[in-house]
């Protein structure tokens, strides 16, 4: 078994042994696509998408970026408080291969609740999926990786679980109404739309919402794409910088 | 920095390392050679400097000044081949969370790119087999530090680094992890650990380095260190038989005292306030506690106590 192997299953086993959480991981967007789909029924936002086909996608890409976003930042911190993050160190494998294997368990995560995410909003409330919604898994996988990078940022920050947990819903409550997600853009005051270009939900969302519902053509949800590279690059330099082996001193 | 070669021999050669936090001078000029086969002990007040003086010999901190050299290398940046010779254990016990323990062992083995029976042959080794398939979370105090000892030794280390490894543990799960202790320094390996069991230390150790306020206060062998502070002996009397002032004038008596239902003696000449105790007392009264490292240790650290 290699290093990237290992690490990979002991995160998965250790992810899948938390049943409440698993549970409410997969339960938290669902609740809000139940929600918001019994509020607005039948009506339909500006631009002509239905309601669903606008809530649906947002829902879906704030629930996955905030699982990636919470998962990275929940391990990193527990890493570096029971002291793994030195024990890790000791050991000639390098760091990235070791977040990478936790990366792979957000990717996992966040495509399972998209196709069951999905499911649901198709099977209850009517969702329309176009012919280009394929373009919706690259998204996917650029929008998790840019929230499992915010969570390595959030992980370094914080140095016990009450601190990721206030650190990430400070700044994923917020991002779910100015970036688009659970609130219409169109609807927003002009600069709070040009505010939410500086918010890396705002693209997951209309990757997902683009290639969901059909719009833009093909090349519109691989700018969506490259911005969440950009938003990568980003969490990924500053996580770099600030990074800490060890919480004492 | 500079780094010392100047005893390649040694497992650990520190020479003058001193390391300042903003105020607090964690080391102030410590010198130490431990020798390559050697079980040593490093025993001082919380606070003295013990985790820093780890830290530094592992590589994971600079000295401001001072050598540093073990195994006869710099540790200095990170240096992974090094590492890969040192096996460490620190208070926190550090597990991967909701694995089993035999889990945990194979991911810390994979990360050392060693294979599965590398996890097999640490849990036998801490005798923690029949627990292999426990989670880590539901092992006992004893258990997770057995596991504890298991992740430092998985990857077979010549230099072992155990900080406070029997803190915890009842005296039986003590004993045992003594036996394995003394397993590994049979195999050749050498030892330096951290306890504040004094009668541990004086049952295992070669030699002991007693720190405090950064500083090392005294390098010698239990025995050697008891004898050099000429502590006193004790001797003690039931209360009810003598007070203190029956015993004070005797000759060779230093001091007396009444604790917990016994008169207790000090002195460096026992034969002597023996014989004068023998008129006034029967002699199988009294019962004689030569000085322990533990003696030597309050006498040592009496300083840094009382400050």
């Amino acid at each position: 078994m290699n290093a990237y192997t290992a690490v990979t299953r002991a995160s998965y086993l250790a992810y899948l042994r938390d049943r409440t959480s698993v549970i409410f991981t997969f339960a938290f967007p669902l609740v809000f696509l139940i929600v918001f789909g019994m509020l607005f029924q039948g009506q339909s936002v500006d631009g002509g998408l239905s309601y669903i086909n606008y809530i649906a996608p947002g829902v879906l890409s704030w629930g996955i970026g905030n699982a990636a976003l919470f998962g990275v930042a929940f391990t990193l911190m527990h890493w570096r408080r029971d002291d793994l993050l030195r024990l890790i160190w000791r050991t000639p494998t390098p760091l990235p291969t070791v977040l990478g294997a936790r990366y792979l368990v957000a990717l996992g995560t966040g495509l399972v609740q998209a196709v069951l995410f999905t499911a649901v909003a198709l099977g209850a409330f009517g969702l329309h999926l176009s012919g280009s919604w394929p373009l919706a898994l690259p998204v996917l996988v650029f929008g998790i990786t840019a929230f499992a990078a915010l969570g390595l940022v959030v992980g370094t920050l914080a140095n016990t679980p009450e601190a990721v947990a206030a650190i990430a819903n400070c700044v994923m409550v917020p991002m779910a109404f100015l970036s688009g997600a659970f609130y219409p853009i169109d609807l927003m005051p002009g600069w709070l739309q040009g505010l939410s270009r500086a918010l890396p939900l705002r693209y997951f969302d209309e990757g997902v919402t683009d290639a969901v519902g059909g719009r833009g053509g093909v090349a519109l949800p691989f700018l969506d794409c490259a911005a969440l590279t950009g938003f990568t690059l980003l969490f990924a330099l500053i996580a770099t910088r600030t990074f800490r082996w060890s919480n004492r001193n | 920095m500079s780094t010392s070669d100047s005893r390649p021999d040694a497992a650990v050669a520190l020479n003058e390392v001193r390391k300042r936090y903003g105020t607090v001078q964690a080391l102030d000029g410590v010198s130490l050679t431990v020798e390559r086969g050697e079980f040593f002990g490093i025993l001082g007040p919380n606070g003295a400097g013990k985790t820093t003086l780890v830290e530094i010999v592992e590589g994971l901190r600079t000295p401001d000044s001072g050598t540093v050299s073990v195994l006869g290398e710099s540790p200095w940046p990170r240096n992974t081949p090094l590492l890969r010779r040192l096996g460490i254990q620190t208070q926190s016990s550090a597990f991967f969370t909701r694995l089993t323990a035999r889990e945990h062992l194979e991911t810390v083995a994979a990360l050392y790119r060693l294979e599965r029976p590398a996890a097999t042959r640490a849990l036998d080794l801490v005798d923690l087999g029949e627990q292999a398939g426990q989670r880590v979370d539901q092992l006992s105090g004893g258990q997770r530090q057995r596991l504890a000892l298991a992740t430092a030794l998985i990857h077979d280390p010549e230099l072992i680094f155990l900080d406070e490894p029997t803190a915890a543990l009842d005296p039986a799960a003590r004993r045992s992890l003594w036996e394995v202790l003394r397993t590994l320094k049979g195999d050749g390996r050498t030892i330096v650990y951290t306890t504040h069991h004094l009668d541990e230390a004086e049952a295992l150790c070669d030699r002991v380095a007693i720190v405090a306020r950064g500083t090392v206060l005294a390098v010698d062998s239990p025995r050697h260190l008891i004898k050099s502070l000429a502590a006193p002996t004790r001797l003690r009397v039931p209360a009810y038989r003598l007070g203190v002032e029956d015993v004070r004038g005797l000759p060779g008596v230093e001091s007396a005292a009444v604790e917990g239902g016994e008169l207790v003696i000090s002195t460096h000449t026992a034969n002597q306030v023996l014989l004068a105790l023998g008129e006034l007392v029967d002699l199988e009264e009294i019962t004689t506690r030569t000085a322990t490292l533990e003696d030597a240790y309050l006498e040592l650290t009496a300083t840094e106590r009382r400050s």
